[in-house]
């Protein structure tokens, strides 16, 4: 996967490209607009990230630009202005997703991911599998070493969640929006505790243990009892 | 371009100046006519007495007097009567008698004969550089000597009389000018004494800078038409005064609160440079450095939210909303935590649908709510309900849950930013202060209202939402200037 960075600020440039390097990625930095512009009209690229503040080239030109060019490439757009004029003549000019800066890189991580997995279809199993975990999607159930486990509703949603992003760190404000659809930043920790109970129900009593907290980023499920910070 | 008001004291000037010049003028016009008309008058009645003197002249003629006798008859008919000129003839030309001096033939062939001398009758006649006023009669005598119809011109010198007028009519002018000119200056002296007030005002005004916010004009002290600027200047003081305060308390408060995590991570970073640690403390060090951020970072998004909703930049994206969903979507979010902690909670009153942002409400409750789950005991209920009330079109929202009673000396500052009603109570993990605030501005936001009341029984905090929250009412709210 093969992804373009425009960042002006260098050290915010230097940092996503480290960052989306460790986690797998190959990145282009551009630090000027005016590269940025050129690399994205020429580059074949998988997802196009971009500072819409640049001193040279501004931001929506380029977004205009690359619709008008290759209208397929997803583009995510990175804004210091929390204002909903910003949003939404992002989105209106064809962007694919937004962040407000400043942003936790977990959080940034997930919707890269996200908008990656946008273009291929997802594959429509019936059943989700981790280590002896099984999801029976159409019946809603959950088993253990065989076992079953009985699930609330959004117990079970965010049980699918952390399986289906097996292996990322998805931070407290994605699971709040993708599971309680709360789209903002909450001061309460309903995600803690509802991670807390889940463990409590399929993490507790089994081995190997499958959800891990990610201090200060978040959680993840994984088989890997490691440590997951560098993640590949 | 528009061009600026002309000034007061111009204004004023110019009119009362215009008025004053108007009333000198016409009182000039009018003493110059009077005089006029009284030498007018004066003259017909020199000419009278000469027609009468004449007329009676006239009537005593004898018929066969000597004709030097008759001419010194005719002469001393205007004895005394230095001015006056006189030629009377008989209707067949032949002249009886004419003064010596003005040629007065000319004048009583051109002017025709009247029978009255009165103001309409006279006329001015000049002749070699002297000016008359005349006038020619047609007059008969019942004395039988003589013939009966005769011409009469009879003419008195006014020479003396226009002089006079003359020289009266520049003394006259002179004196209006001059008026004039004395009334222009001291209306514009008293016009711009009358504006010292006005001068002072402003003074005391330019004194006023933002560390004297605190200075008021004296209402009582200046003239009554000003009175009413300076009380709505106060006002505007007194308003500006607390949004400054608040502006600056709000930096103060600002400062305060990022500088304890900033020195926790200066502290932080110190210790842990000042010697050689393993991999996992370094890790650790990170970690803890990360909650640290993560809570920043939130507070600066919260501060920006507030912000923006300071200078009325938030605009709600205007939705239809089924609040009884909306409050049950929240419901699902708490309930885990609600669990958690043993309370209950339950949404009573009427299906209702409002238009507003659903993010922001939702947010807005959200605070609400978790704010209700943290100070409910263990066992209790915290209650939703929502009331319609059709007569004001709004939607009254509570939010009511038992608990310790919040003291009456808090409740007016709930809503503040970093307001804490107990002070030793530090960031517990939880939000930085900021969420009623926030759930205030985004109420406000959507023309709305809230309230807190709290009692022995319960805390209950009431919003009251109109129910078609118009894009424009968005906008014109709040307590600001």
């Amino acid at each position: 996967m093969k992804l373009l960075v425009v960042e002006d600020e260098v050290k915010t440039g230097d940092y996503l490209r480290q960052g989306l390097a460790e986690a797998g990625f190959i990145v282009d930095l551009a630090r000027t607009g005016l590269d940025g512009h050129h690399l994205a009209l020429t580059g074949s690229y998988d997802l196009i990230i971009l500072d819409v503040m640049l001193p040279d080239v501004n931001g929506w030109r380029i977004i205009r630009a690359l619709r008008d060019a290759k209208p397929s490439t997803p583009v995510l757009f990175l804004t210091a202005r929390d204002s909903i004029e910003d949003r939404v003549k992002g989105l209106e000019l064809g962007a694919d997703d937004y962040l407000v800066k400043p942003f936790a890189f977990a959080e940034f991580l997930a919707r890269v991911r996200t908008l990656l997995r946008r273009g291929s279809a997802p594959a429509q199993n019936d059943q989700l599998q981790v280590a002896n975990l099984t999801l029976d999607l159409p019946r809603r159930r959950a088993q253990r070493d065989n076992q079953r486990i009985n699930l609330t509703n959004k117990e079970f949603a965010l049980l699918e969640l952390l399986v289906r992003r097996q292996g990322e760190v998805l931070p407290r404000s994605l699971i709040a929006s993708q599971v309680w659809d709360m789209n903002f930043d909450s001061d309460t920790n309903v995600i803690d505790v509802a991670i807390r109970r889940l463990r409590a129900k399929i993490d507790d009593n089994y081995e190997p243990k499958l959800i891990h907290t990610v201090r200060g980023m978040g959680y993840m499920l994984d088989v890997d009892e490691a440590e997951p910070v560098p993640e590949q | 371009m528009k061009r600026p008001p002309t000034s007061l004291a111009v204004r004023l000037t110019v009119s009362i100046g215009a008025v004053i010049i108007l009333v000198l003028l016409s009182f000039g016009w009018m003493v110059e006519r009077s005089i006029n008309h009284h030498f007018i008058q004066q003259d017909i009645d020199e000419l009278n007495a000469v027609r009468q003197a004449l007329e009676h002249t006239l009537a005593l003629l004898p018929n066969d007097n000597h004709p030097e006798a008759i001419r010194t008859t005719f002469a001393n008919v205007i004895v005394g009567h230095y001015n006056a000129q006189y030629r009377i003839s008989t209707s067949t030309g032949t002249v009886l008698y004419a003064t010596s001096g003005s040629d007065l033939e000319k004048f009583a062939k051109a002017t025709p004969p009247v029978m009255q001398i009165n103001s309409d009758t006279v006329s001015i006649w000049k002749d070699n550089g002297r000016t008359f006023r005349g006038v020619v009669l047609q007059i008969t005598t019942n004395n039988p000597a003589i013939t009966n119809n005769f011409t009469l011109a009879i003419a008195t010198e006014i020479n003396f009389h226009l002089h006079y007028l003359e020289s009266f009519q520049h003394y006259l002018r002179m004196i209006t000018v001059i008026a004039c000119l004395v009334a222009i200056l001291a209306t514009w002296l008293v016009v711009y004494q009358g504006h010292a007030p006005i001068r002072r005002i402003s003074h005391e005004i330019e004194k006023i800078n933002s560390e004297q916010l605190h200075i008021r004009l004296k209402a009582e002290a200046v003239p009554a038409e000003l009175t009413e600027l300076a009380k709505s200047f106060n006002k505007m003081l007194d308003r500006l005064e607390g949004v400054f305060k608040r502006l600056s308390d709000f930096s103060g408060d600002i400062a305060h609160e990022l500088r304890t995590p900033i020195t926790n991570l200066r502290t932080q970073t110190e210790v842990a440079l000042s010697q050689a640690r393993s991999s996992g403390q370094y890790q650790e060090i990170l970690y803890s450095n990360l909650e640290e951020y993560n809570r920043m970072a939130k507070m600066i998004s919260d501060m920006l939210f507030l912000a923006q909703a300071d200078n009325k930049l938030l605009k709600p994206e205007l939705v239809s909303i089924d609040f009884q969903a909306e409050v049950q979507t929240l419901f699902d979010y708490f309930e885990v935590l609600a669990e958690e902690r043993g309370v209950n909670l339950e949404l009573t009153g009427e299906h209702a649908s409002v238009t507003g942002d659903r993010l922001m409400l939702r947010r807005a409750l959200s605070n609400l709510l978790s704010n209700a789950i943290r100070y409910t005991p263990h066992g209790k209920t915290i209650t939703v309900r929502l009331i319609k009330n059709t007569a004001t079109d709004s939607l009254k929202i509570y939010v009511q849950n038992p608990g310790a009673v919040i003291p009456e000396k808090h409740l007016p500052y709930l809503f503040e930013r970093f307001y804490r009603t107990d002070s030793s109570r530090q960031r517990a993990g939880e939000g930085a202060g900021l969420g009623l605030a926030i759930t205030k501005s985004i109420i406000e936001a959507h023309g709305g209202s809230i309230a807190v009341s709290s009692n022995e029984e319960m805390t209950s905090f009431e919003i009251s939402l109109p129910i078609n929250a118009a894009p424009g009412t968005a906008q014109s709210n709040g307590s600001d200037i």
